[in-house]
């Protein structure tokens, strides 16, 4: 078959011992850029450009070094999420719901080790279907016009609700304030400036990798401040046991459908410019806690599933933005955009010729991406008890570290110390929320999303010169209502069967905590 | 109770400012259906119900810790405040050790145990950062 | 009247006049040079600044590297105001600049700020404005798309990858202008985040015609994709690119260039200056930058010096004297 003659002559051109080697460094590189609040995926590939310019790398070799970065990355996201439940980088959010959980209850190691064979299991797939549906997912990719955008992450909003089951007001506030963040800065559809008060900071509007890293990293530091001396917290440390460092065969089948669904799921949102890893981890979370756990009984308390389904989705978003990015020269997310840069640079143009005219660039690109999947759960699963020595660090010295790497992730890639202040605002923010019960994800995925979302909404509306029916006007749009309004209502209705559940066992007798 | 009610205050205070704040948005050259506001105005509508919300109905009150932990809480801040602004004129180095050791010892280390981990970090994360990824840090008079 | 070739003539002057710069024997060496990228690590100016660091490295026109320094906010105008208040004197550093930079000082976007606060070294390139449509569009050419839109604006969408008023928006209006459609106001352009995004709703069908530059148009030329109306180019391209008419030869006299480029410290001795203007010049010349400009899609303009300096007076007192009459400043 052709494809797969193509993929032969792609590790042909991969399988060389520099190569190889190549592949090891960047995915190291790569884990330990993931893993450190403040730098990103997109931060990671872009620092490390010069570093293949330095080696004098070809043209496939600097793609080998620079991809295996990038999928190492979205590998080391995790690691911070479950043993500090600070997210490395933004798709690594949704993992700190079940992942810190699972560590606290000495189950650190099997978090670990259980969350690198999901995002294997994602990037694996979301490979091939690299390999075999490029080319018809384009087309999928060209059905969404700005219209479908509004719809699809109107439907983000709208399952929120069923992630945080306890208040839904105090989501939509969350959501909204994020929202609103996201809405300082140059207006693109029209040039004005809004909520920046003449601030020359505030023109490019605030980084979401500044709110993650105040609201998660340094917000924590705080919540230990205030606990530092009781004796509660003290004995909670020493009880945080690694636990196992593989996750058993019954763990792992029990979480297969999870990552079966979760890997479909976050594939198809990688494949939609735009959205990206975050969307898709987002989104594998909160479907399979509707599908696995309606009645919010094991999700956010430390269910496997809940660690299976994010880095299945992220992981397989990461690939799936690949798509546009090779087929169309556009980059769905931060990280395909540097990524396309590096392309730009090697004299690769991508887009529609890209498979005819670079063929062996592609095909060992994608076998560099099977290369590096590999080495990376090779990598992994023995690091998993190295990993977590990190909870065997004392709190007082840890958390500091911890906090000087959110600021200098920021510092290093911005330069201004305008963000860091933005950042210490951040924290003492999360703190200020987190002891409410406000959950922080939504306001992240506000920031995240909220510019694309308003932004496709205005383009919807100025081709269609005002009218709002082009929202509703193709099959792919009614659909994504359909599943929003399903996804907005049925947490509500299951909410209230579960609250009176549980009063009647309240009234039946005290509920064993 | 009283917590999410000054919550809801907040909340619905900073609505109005956010509405009011997108009334003043300058006209643009040539504007969409929406406009700059129109998005905005949705979005402070959505902050004031919520925040009505947690008026009406709030949740049981957090337990907030005492005064003394407050203040360090409120004093870390300030030492980060502080390190943001006198990071371009000490250099990276010099004032990561600073506030590292500082946040150390008021996590309960012993002050020999702070100083030593400032000076770990700070030296660890300069070689890590600006030697091996090649990321400018701040440069302090000696130029690190 | 109002000049609506922008910097046209400066180009043509340029490409004329290909006066090479004699790097004559200098005192001046930077004991550290910077270059600062006014933007996150990733984007545009990130890349220019290490690209040239790269070459100037390799071609052993700097000794030992070149510090790359991010400096975001402000659309650049956290780092201008940056280099004018606080490094205002200083001989090692360049900034990266383009005609984004241009813009927003014509436009006053960097407030407080003008363009003549700094000094500005030389181009590194520049890539040329395309306006393009479907293959099966009705739009046969430039002029086509023009009667079009003044007969009914409403039925047509542009897209570009500029923010409204930025440059790929200015493109459309400059050669709306030139067209004679009086209501610039109705012109529907819609911003996206970057040029690929916009061919591919191009593709989609959202909108009717597309204005970029080359370099992220060329793909879906080449895959049949996309129809080029326009090159706003002064002359036609070389090689490949000589079948796409000019705007000019249209009867629309358009020239619109997005250069790439670098600005120094007000302050700047002037040995230090003539030194990285010569170096720029040399670099420019070297068969290593040649290649990296063939990669990057970047069309010849070599402006250094005084040249460029002048340059970017016109075009920034050109965006000025466009955004006044359409009505994009006061």
């Amino acid at each position: 078959m052709d494809t797969f003659a193509s993929l032969y002559e792609g590790f042909a051109v991969a399988l060389t011992w520099q190569n190889l080697l190549l592949a090891l460094l960047g995915c190291f590189l790569g884990t330990m850029m993931g893993a450190l609040p403040g730098l990103g995926p997109a931060n990671g590939v872009a620092i490390l450009i010069p570093l293949a310019f330095t080696f004098g790398l070809s043209a496939i070799a600097a793609l080998i070094l620079l991809t295996s970065v990038y999928y190492g990355a979205m590998y080391g996201g995790r690691i911070s999420s479950i043993l500090l439940n600070i997210p490395g980088d933004e798709p690594a959010m949704m993992t700190c719901l079940d992942g810190y959980p699972m560590a606290q209850a000495g189950r650190a190691g099997e978090a670990l080790a259980l969350s690198g064979v999901a995002s294997f299991v994602g990037a694996f797939f979301a490979t091939w279907g690299l390999v075999f549906l490029a080319p018809l997912l384009v087309q999928i990719a060209l059905l969404f016009g700005p219209g479908e955008y509004f719809v699809l992450y109107t439907l983000a909003f709208a399952t929120l609700g069923g992630i945080a089951a306890t208040n839904q007001a105090k989501s939509a506030f969350a959501a909204a304030l994020g929202i609103g963040i996201a809405m300082i800065g140059v207006d693109t559809q029209t040039g004005v400036q809004r909520f920046t008060f003449g601030e020359v900071h505030l023109y490019d509007g605030i980084d979401f990798l500044i709110a993650i890293v105040g609201l998660f990293a340094l917000s924590e530091v705080f919540v230990f401040l205030e606990h530092r001396g009781s004796r509660e917290q003290g004995k909670d440390e020493a009880k945080m046991k690694i636990g196992r460092v593989t996750p058993s065969l019954s763990v792992l089948r029990y979480c297969t459908p999870a990552m079966i669904r979760s890997t479909v799921l976050g594939f198809i949102s990688g494949v939609l410019p735009g959205a990206g890893a975050s969307l898709g981890s987002f989104l594998a979370y909160s479907v399979e806690k509707q599908v696995s756990d309606p009645r919010s009984e094991t999700f956010g308390k430390g269910d496997p599933r809940g660690v299976a389904a994010p880095e299945a989705g992220n992981n397989a978003a990461s690939g799936g933005a690949l798509v546009p990015m090779l087929a169309l020269g556009v980059p769905g997310s931060g990280t395909t955009a540097v990524l396309l840069a590096v392309l730009l640079t090697l004299n690769i143009q991508p887009g529609p010729l890209l498979f005819q005219n670079n063929p062996d660039v592609v095909w060992g690109l994608i076998a560099a991406l099977f290369i590096g999947n590999f080495m990376l759960l090779a990598l992994n699963i023995p690091m998993v008890g190295l990993f977590t020595r990190v909870l065997l660090v004392p709190t007082h010295i840890l958390m500091p570290i911890v906090a000087m790497i959110a600021f200098i992730g920021i510092y290093s890639i911005t330069g201004s110390t305008f963000e860091l202040t933005m950042m210490v605002l951040f924290g003492a923010l999360g703190w200020i929320l987190r002891k409410l019960d406000v959950p922080l994800v939504p306001i992240i995925l506000g920031i995240l999303l909220g510019n694309e979302m308003e932004v496709n909404l205005r383009r919807a509306m100025t081709i269609s010169n005002g009218e709002w029916t082009t929202l509703f006007d193709s099959w792919l749009a009614i659909i994504l209502w359909t599943i929003a309004i399903v996804g907005f209502v049925l947490p509500i209705f299951l909410g209230k069967r579960v609250k009176r559940k549980m009063k009647e066992a309240e009234e039946e007798g005290p509920l064993s905590d | 109770m009283m917590s999410d009610r000054v919550l809801g205050g907040v909340g619905l205070a900073l609505a109005v400012f956010y509405a009011w704040a997108a009334t003043i948005i300058p006209e643009p050259f040539s504007s969409d259906a929406i406009g700059p506001d129109g998005f905005p105005m949705i979005i402070a509508l959505v902050l004031g119900l919520s925040s009505v919300y947690f008026v009406l109905k709030p949740d049981p009150e957090p337990q907030w810790p005492s005064l003394n932990r407050l203040a360090e809480i409120g004093f870390a801040l300030l030492v980060m405040f502080g390190y943001a602004q006198v990071l371009p004129v000490l250099g990276f180095v010099f004032a990561t050790i600073i506030i590292t050791a500082y946040l150390t010892w008021r996590l309960g280390a012993r002050p020999l145990t702070a100083i030593l981990n400032g000076v770990g970090t700070s030296v660890g994360l300069f070689v890590l950062f600006e030697l091996i990824f090649g990321l400018s840090l701040a440069d302090g008079p000696l130029g690190f | 009247m109002i000049k609506t070739t922008l910097a046209g003539g400066a180009i043509a002057a340029a490409l004329a006049v290909t006066a090479p710069f004699a790097a004559s024997a200098q005192e001046f060496t930077p004991d550290q040079p910077e270059c600062i990228a006014p933007a996150a690590a990733g984007g545009g100016w990130d890349f220019t600044c290490r690209q040239v660091a790269r070459i100037m490295r390799e071609t052993d026109l700097i000794d030992g590297s070149m510090r790359v320094q991010n400096l975001s906010g402000g659309g650049g105008g956290v780092a201008y105001a940056e280099v004018v208040n606080k490094r205002n004197d200083e001989n090692d550093l360049i900034v990266a600049a383009s005609t984004a930079t241009a813009t927003r000082l014509a436009q006053g976007a960097y407030p407080g700020n003008t363009m003549d606060q700094v000094r500005w070294l030389g181009t590194i390139g520049a890539d040329y404005g395309v306006i393009g449509v479907r293959p099966d569009s009705e739009i046969e050419d430039l002029p086509g798309l023009m009667s079009a839109l003044e007969e009914d604006p409403r039925s047509i969408s542009i897209g570009g990858g500029s923010a409204s008023g930025g440059w790929d928006h200015l493109k459309v209006l400059i050669a709306a202008q030139e067209a004679g459609i009086e209501d610039l106001r109705a012109i529907k352009y819609v911003a996206f985040a970057g040029g690929g995004e916009a061919i591919s709703q191009l593709l989609a069908g959202s909108l009717q015609a597309y204005s970029g530059d080359l370099s992220e148009a060329m793909g879906f030329v080449e895959s049949g994709d996309l129809r080029v109306l326009a090159v706003l180019a002064p002359e036609r391209l070389e090689g490949d690119f000589s079948e796409f008419p000019t705007a000019a030869e249209q009867g629309l006299d358009v020239v619109g260039a997005n250069w790439r480029g670098f600005y120094g410290p007000g302050e700047m001795s002037d040995e230090a200056y003539d030194w990285w203007v010569g170096q720029l010049d040399t670099m420019y010349a070297s068969e290593e930058w040649k290649a990296v400009m063939e990669q990057n899609g970047l069309a010849d303009l070599d402006l250094h010096g005084d040249e460029f300096n002048e340059f970017v007076a016109e075009s920034v007192s050109d965006i000025e004297e466009i955004s006044r009459e359409i009505g994009l400043v006061q």
